[in-house]
């Protein structure tokens, strides 16, 4: 456990934390960028078979795809606002669905698994300018486990992967 | 106190010459003699007779019209006039109110009849950022006065209220008690929104023409005498056995024209406030009053529109039943300050109104009333039809529908440890660290000072002073070395924070199950304490959300706060305790209701494991299943709600069938 400094331990969890609160509830909002939802969520391949642990007000989603066409079909606009979110590392050396050869530690942080807790609101909208006006905040908290990206860790990987990956998701509206 | 249950919602501001606010406190109504009342700064009398005519500043305002004699005081009783209608209720009515006025004497609040409470000047909202707001700011900036202002006062759990507002040019102009305005004073110079807010008393209302010094000194007199006519007058229009108050041809009405209120048109105004005040007063609680009258008819008043009965709506909230026949209403406008009024109405009755030839006043009226169901005596929509309405706009609020919290547990692992953690927490934080936390252990907490709030539960939130310095909300947390000094690795160091937190209480699990919403899943990849799986161990994260009361040592002041709070738990290290807290992040934000599942739900982790009741009703579970093709789930909640009676929740489970989920039966239709 006492590879990895305590700066470098909070900077990396804070700083993907941040960036993963910055450009996933954008992505939910937005219509355009709707269709990019499930590629925030890790993918089960035969090395590693695991999938996403998604709960939304305690509907169970067996997969981002069913989160995403949640997205894209009921829910034509939505507006978050997070008001306060907090992290957590929970494992320095995430190992699950790794080759042998790839189970030693990383100094720099990348193989951490964090866990992020966000309280904010959101505002759902219908279509028309009048409901716009009229929707209401709701409160909720959300609770995510970022796993590293495997294939972000590749040296050949392509730019602009997202370098940690939902493994555990668990939204709620609170008011 | 528990804060639940605190200040009723704000009344629309500025809206109407009303009078806000509940009955003031008590005052003896049989004071001594004829001795001249003093007035207090706020209005009302003051209690020890002896002080005679010392305090006139404000003298002047407590008229009712009322004569300049003084007469003897009188009781309800004794001077019930003439009256219309209830007459043959008169003794039932009247007991009523007996039982009534030895408990509570009510003032009759001077301020009803002229400029009533204080009002302030404030100045620079137009160059705040909020002037941009549909309404240049108005409400921001009276939420931001009243909040403010409530938490001056760190001793007085009293929320500040400002009773009315205006906007007169860039300045806003507000009313509230004259207390409240001592409060609300003190905010000068505070900034809000950017801008730097100038506070100033109003211009004092220019005096009264003609009102003659001697007549101030009955003022007092004339306003309790006018009280207990009111009484009379109420009293022998009740029906108890209707819970009807019978409001109607007041002009008609003898004993009022005895007190000279419909001598001339500027009083005909003030006739009703005055005597919804003294309705006020009558009843102790608003559930009393709701119990007492869920009728009121106002028929035969000539009534063109609803400005000079408006009242009503503020002291009858609730009622179930209105009775606007046989008057001048002409369109929906008449209506239009009761729009947002009586949201518990059923019954509008509108006949003998120009109104009632409107071809779609039917329609409006069932979209502004949202339990209406009968209008003129015809039946427009059933209550099943408004709980269908109901769940649909629910549904549209969150698109994800909101479901009973989803605790997949392993080996009671993370029941027991919620179980154990909520009192411990609350009685023995030490003891707690003992048991579940280790040197790995990380703890923080994080504030959201922004989070969205109930409009039907807008009181004033308790200052944080206590949490504000531990938060870690990585939002306003930028620099790495505060980010690193408010996460707490290790018992020690976490319990330095816990004795620095203000003590806690929260709701029992058991008995307060609704009080909380626990999901709990399996999470794979912790650390191994004993460091024998590289691949990491199994665990849990559990999501808890909340309210619990809070209480400094150094004050008795308690406050409610909502949480949500996530654990991970893991296996422990050799040696040590079977389970450990990896991390611990709680979320505290200001109190608002949570928002539980449409259908209550039964968490698992509360069900005692077995017991022969249990066995009984796992039994009646099966029965109700096999009747009607439910799944054992949802079986149980029909029974849980009714009381275990097979008979009823068949009832309840008929009644209701069609808006079940389809996996709420076992074959996914309703047999």
């Amino acid at each position: 456990m006492a590879d990895i400094s305590e700066d470098t331990e909070v900077k990396v969890a804070t700083d993907a934390a941040q960036h993963f609160v910055d450009t996933f509830y954008p992505t939910l909002g937005n219509p355009k960028t709707k269709a990019t939802i499930a590629s925030f969520y890790i993918k089960p391949t035969l090395v590693s078979p695991q999938r996403p642990d998604i709960t939304l007000n305690g509907n169970v989603m067996t997969d981002p795809s069913e989160v995403q066409k949640m997205f894209e079909t009921q829910i034509p606009k939505a507006f978050y606002e997070v008001q306060s979110f907090d992290c957590h590392l929970v494992n320095p050396n995430y190992n699950v669905g790794l080759d042998d050869a790839a189970l030693g530690p990383n100094k720099d942080g990348k193989k951490m698994s964090i866990v992020v807790m966000v309280s904010g609101s959101v505002k759902y909208y219908k279509t028309s300018e009048e409901e716009e006006a009229r929707a209401e905040a709701r409160g909720f908290t959300e609770t995510f486990v970022l796993v590293p990206n495997q294939d972000a860790q590749n040296p050949k990987a392509a730019k602009g992967l997202k370098r940690w990956l939902i493994q555990s998701q668990n939204f709620r509206l609170v008011l | 106190m528990m804060q639940r249950a605190a200040a009723p919602p704000r009344g629309p501001r500025g809206s109407s010459p009303s009078v806000r606010g509940g009955p003031r406190g008590g005052i003896q109504k049989n004071r001594g003699g004829g001795g001249p009342a003093r007035v207090d700064k706020d209005g009302d009398l003051v209690m020890d007779a002896g002080a005679a005519g010392g305090d006139k500043r404000r003298a002047g305002r407590g008229r009712i019209g009322g004569s300049p004699q003084p007469k003897p005081l009188t009781t309800g009783r004794t001077n019930a006039g003439p009256s219309r209608g209830g007459n043959h209720n008169l003794h039932r009515a009247q007991a009523i109110l007996r039982g009534m006025e030895s408990k509570q004497a009510t003032v009759l609040e001077t301020r009803i009849t002229a400029g009533g409470a204080s009002s302030l000047r404030i100045d620079g909202l137009s160059s705040s950022k909020a002037a941009s707001n549909p309404d240049r700011g108005l409400e921001a900036l009276l939420g931001f006065l009243e909040r403010k202002a409530s938490g001056l006062d760190a001793k007085s759990n009293r929320p500040v209220k400002i009773k009315k507002s205006s906007m007169k040019g860039d300045s806003v102009i507000i009313t509230a008690s004259q207390d409240d305005i001592d409060q609300i004073q003190k905010l000068d110079k505070f900034t809000f929104a950017g801008s730097v807010l100038s506070i100033r008393a109003c211009d004092p209302p220019s005096p009264r023409d003609g009102k003659s010094v001697e007549k101030k000194e009955t003022v007092s007199q004339a306003a309790q005498e006018a009280k207990d006519r009111f009484r009379a007058i109420l009293a022998a229009r009740y029906d108890a056995n209707l819970k009807l108050l019978n409001l109607s041809a007041l002009a008609l009405d003898t004993g009022l024209r005895e007190m000279g209120v419909f001598d001339g048109s500027t009083t005909t105004s003030k006739v009703f406030p005055a005597m919804m005040v003294v309705c006020e007063g009558l009843f102790k609680s608003p559930q009393e009053k709701r119990d007492a009258i869920i009728s009121v008819t106002l028929a035969d008043n000539n009534l063109a529109d609803v400005s000079a009965v408006t009242t009503l709506a503020q002291t009858f909230p609730d009622l179930k039943n209105l009775d606007l026949s046989r008057n001048k209403f002409m369109d929906i406008k008449g209506l239009n300050a009761w729009r947002w009024k009586f949201r518990h109405l059923e019954n509008l009755v509108l006949t003998g109104n120009p109104i009632e030839s409107q071809p779609t006043l039917k329609d409006e009226l069932l979209r502004r009333y949202p339990n209406l169901q009968i209008v003129n005596g015809v039946t427009l929509r059933t209550p099943e039809e408004i709980a269908a309405a109901k769940a649909v706009a629910e549904a549209t609020k969150s698109p994800i529908p909101i479901a009973g919290p989803d605790f997949r547990d392993v080996s009671q692992v993370g029941e027991n440890f919620i179980r154990q953690f909520l009192p411990l927490y609350d009685t023995d934080r030490i003891a707690l660290l003992g048991t579940f936390y280790d040197a790995h252990s990380v703890y923080s907490l994080s504030l959201n000072l922004s989070s969205p709030r109930s409009p039907e539960h807008n009181m004033p939130i308790q200052p944080w002073t206590a949490y504000i310095k531990f938060s870690r909300n990585l939002t306003k947390l930028t620099h790495l070395t505060a980010r690193m000094s408010r996460r707490y690795k290790g018992a020690q160091a976490i319990q330095q924070v816990w004795s620095a937190l203000p003590s806690s209480r929260h709701p029992d699990l058991q008995s307060h199950a609704d009080k909380y919403l626990i999901e709990c899943h399996p999470i794979p990849g912790l650390v191994d304490p004993s460091g024998q799986s590289p691949r990491g161990v199994d665990g849990l994260i559990i999501t808890m959300h909340g309210e619990f009361e809070d209480q400094l040592e150094a004050t008795t002041e308690k406050s409610l706060r909502s949480f949500s709070r996530t654990f991970i738990l893991g296996p422990g290290a050799p040696g040590g305790p079977q389970i450990r807290v990896v991390s611990d992040m709680l979320t505290l934000r200001a109190w608002a209701p949570l928002a539980l599942p449409q259908i209550a739900s039964i968490s698992p982790e509360i069900q005692p494991a077995i017991d022969p009741e249990q066995q009984k009703r796992d039994a009646i579970t099966m029965q109700l299943v096999e009747k009607t093709g439910m799944v054992p789930n949802y079986a149980n909640l029909c029974l849980t709600e009714t009381g275990w009676n097979l008979e009823q929740a068949f009832i309840a489970f008929t009644a209701n069938k069609d808006r079940l989920p389809a996996d709420a039966f076992i074959q996914g239709v309703a047999r």
